[in-house]
């Protein structure tokens, strides 16, 4: 596909861009500029004051409290990451070379699960895990013990609903990538020999790459900031991050603290995502220098 | 290992690893849709008796019909405009090249590298710094906005997708022919990306449909049906909602196999030509 060279005077370079630019400049850079504007403000009595002041900074950074609540924020976001990163390579490969005739139902199936209602879909899962819920109600007509599985209300429910949130980002672009590769490379590796796994492990994997990073990306950057799960499926005994940043908005009605951990989380987001980068920049450096 | 249980332990692996992905899918979809058909007013298992009793109450539910009003108006707004920008930012990121084009990139995929309720909660600050300049509270215009920063990104990538595979030769063809810049536009280019116009609207609609962290932070004290949901089931749950799921779970089934059939005889159509040709 031949690119057509534009000029900024064009007229249809600027009926495409300009109102995409305008609304992303009005609401997207400027809402970020004035978040940034209003960590150096205070508060009194439930409403603004323009103080101009690290006050609320001083605050943050000396409550240990926040950042507990950012450390396990990071650690829920970085296991969910893996987790869903490692569990869609084998569903992706599996959709496409095992149940390729099924393809596409299992694609639409995975698309209407994605895509309805995230609230609902977790209020299901509290009916299913709950001591009195499907799970628990089945176990015990089988004749184990009432209440068997104890999961709901903790962590661990958590994860389970994050996953299942966001495991769909990971298995799609997975698939993209995977559904791209060219199977005479694969062939040609089972040729010279290699087992499968071998096959698998130094053709396919590596030729996937690109899609298994762009959905762990999507995923880490998602998972930072839920607070449905933990509240709903957790209980609210270990909040995260969002859960923080909602509270000091909505409850104590503190806006320029809540612009502040807004600020932190994002800019701990853009941290770990530039040392993947790096690590993922590096490591492509070396592979071909070899 | 020998080769031939190497191949069994791959089938099981991947075999099992997609049945077992699907149910876990489907597990809070099947069991809303099972305690939507309870008499009981407590959501137990395992249910002693049906009934289609909370469908009743659900639709007597002045609150219910109110969200979903809102549910609808936003998510056709916010389809149409994401749609409209969404085929512009396609073209200004697969078809055109200009300078500054990367800037334009960064800056049109950004909002999907955020944490939509950061997105939501940056909007809000925003937005009532506006309300209080001109005497506006958030509601539903600010949701739609809301939505449309989120949802465009998506829209562009998809078109963007369909643009792949454009044959340029058309448009210079027409050129010469003596057709306007308008007349290719309507008549070649927009019926050829139009399957991925199609997918990038629906895929909208849902998107703002069933989306929660950004109204959730938006629209003040309008209710949308995520939102309806939620502040329903932080309280206690309520036998109605499992009857709602099934309810709203309709019209996403349709549209989904919509799209999916669409593509599939858009995909033969492109046989059939080239079978022709």
């Amino acid at each position: 596909m031949a690119e057509m060279q534009k000029s900024w005077r064009d007229g249809a370079l600027r009926l495409s861009t300009l109102p995409l630019l305008v609304l992303m400049g009005l609401f997207f850079v400027i809402p970020l500029i004035m978040t940034a504007l209003l960590s150096f403000q205070g508060t009194q009595y439930y409403r603004l004051v323009w103080t101009w002041d690290l006050n609320v900074w001083t605050d943050v950074f000396s409550q240990i409290h926040y950042w507990k609540i950012m450390w396990r924020t990071l650690t829920m976001a970085l296991v969910c990451t893996l987790l869903c990163t490692v569990l869609a390579i084998p569903i992706a490969y599996g959709m496409l070379h095992r149940l390729s005739r099924w393809s596409d139902q299992i694609t639409l199936l995975m698309v209407f699960a994605f895509l309805t209602d995230a609230v609902l879909k977790t209020f299901g899962w509290v009916l299913f895990l709950d001591r009195s819920g499907v799970l628990n109600g089945t176990l015990e007509s089988i004749g184990f013990p009432p209440a068997a599985v104890n999961v709901l209300f903790s962590p661990n429910a958590t994860m389970i609903g994050m996953v299942y949130n966001l495991l769909p980002y990971t298995i799609f672009t997975t698939a993209l990538s995977m559904a791209r590769i060219d199977r005479d490379l694969v062939l040609a590796a089972r040729d010279a020999g290699a087992t499968r796994l071998r096959a698998f492990v130094e053709v396919t994997l590596p030729l996937a790459k690109p899609g298994i990073w762009a959905g762990a990306v999507l995923v880490f950057v998602l998972s930072l900031g839920v607070f449905l799960e933990p509240k709903v499926m957790g209980g609210g005994t270990s909040p995260l991050a969002a859960e923080l940043i909602r509270q000091s908005f909505e409850t104590r009605v503190n806006w320029p603290l809540g612009a502040a951990l807004t600020l932190v989380l994002i800019v701990i987001g853009a941290a770990v995502l530039a040392v993947a980068g790096a690590l993922a920049f590096w490591q492509a450096r070396r592979g071909s220098n070899d | 290992m020998t080769d031939q249980m190497e191949k069994r332990l791959a089938d099981f692996v991947l075999y099992g690893s997609v049945i077992a992905v699907l149910i876990f899918f489907y597990i809070p979809i099947a069991t809303l849709i099972l305690f939507s058909f309870t008499q009981s007013r407590f959501l137990s298992w395992p249910i002693s008796e049906f009934s289609t009793r909370w469908y009743g109450a659900l639709l007597a539910d002045r609150d219910f019909w109110s969200s979903l009003g809102n549910s609808a108006l936003l998510a056709v707004l916010a389809t149409v405009f994401a749609t409209l920008l969404g085929i512009g930012g396609a073209f200004a990121w697969s078809r055109y090249k200009f300078r500054f084009q990367w800037g334009f990139r960064i800056l049109t995929f950004a909002p999907l590298l955020f944490p939509q309720l950061l997105l939501g909660v940056v909007m809000l600050l925003w937005f009532s710094v506006l309300a209080g300049w001109l005497n506006l509270s958030p509601g539903l215009w600010s949701a739609v906005i809301g939505h449309v920063i989120y949802i465009t990104p998506f829209c562009i990538v998809i078109i963007s997708v369909q643009m792949q595979g454009y044959d340029d030769t058309l448009d210079y063809a027409a050129e010469d022919a003596g057709a306007t810049r308008w007349q290719i536009l309507r008549e070649i280019t927009l019926p050829l990306i139009w399957p991925g116009i199609f997918s990038a609207a629906i895929f909208a609609f849902l998107l703002s449909w069933g989306n929660f962290y950004i109204t959730y932070s938006l629209s003040g004290s309008t209710r949308t049906l995520p939102t309806f949901v939620f502040s329903g089931i932080a309280v206690g749950s309520s036998p109605i909602y499992p009857a709602l799921a099934t309810l709203t779970f309709l019209p996403a089934l349709v549209l989904i196999f919509a799209v999916g059939s669409l593509r599939k005889r858009a995909a033969r159509r492109r046989l059939i030509k080239i079978a022709e040709g």
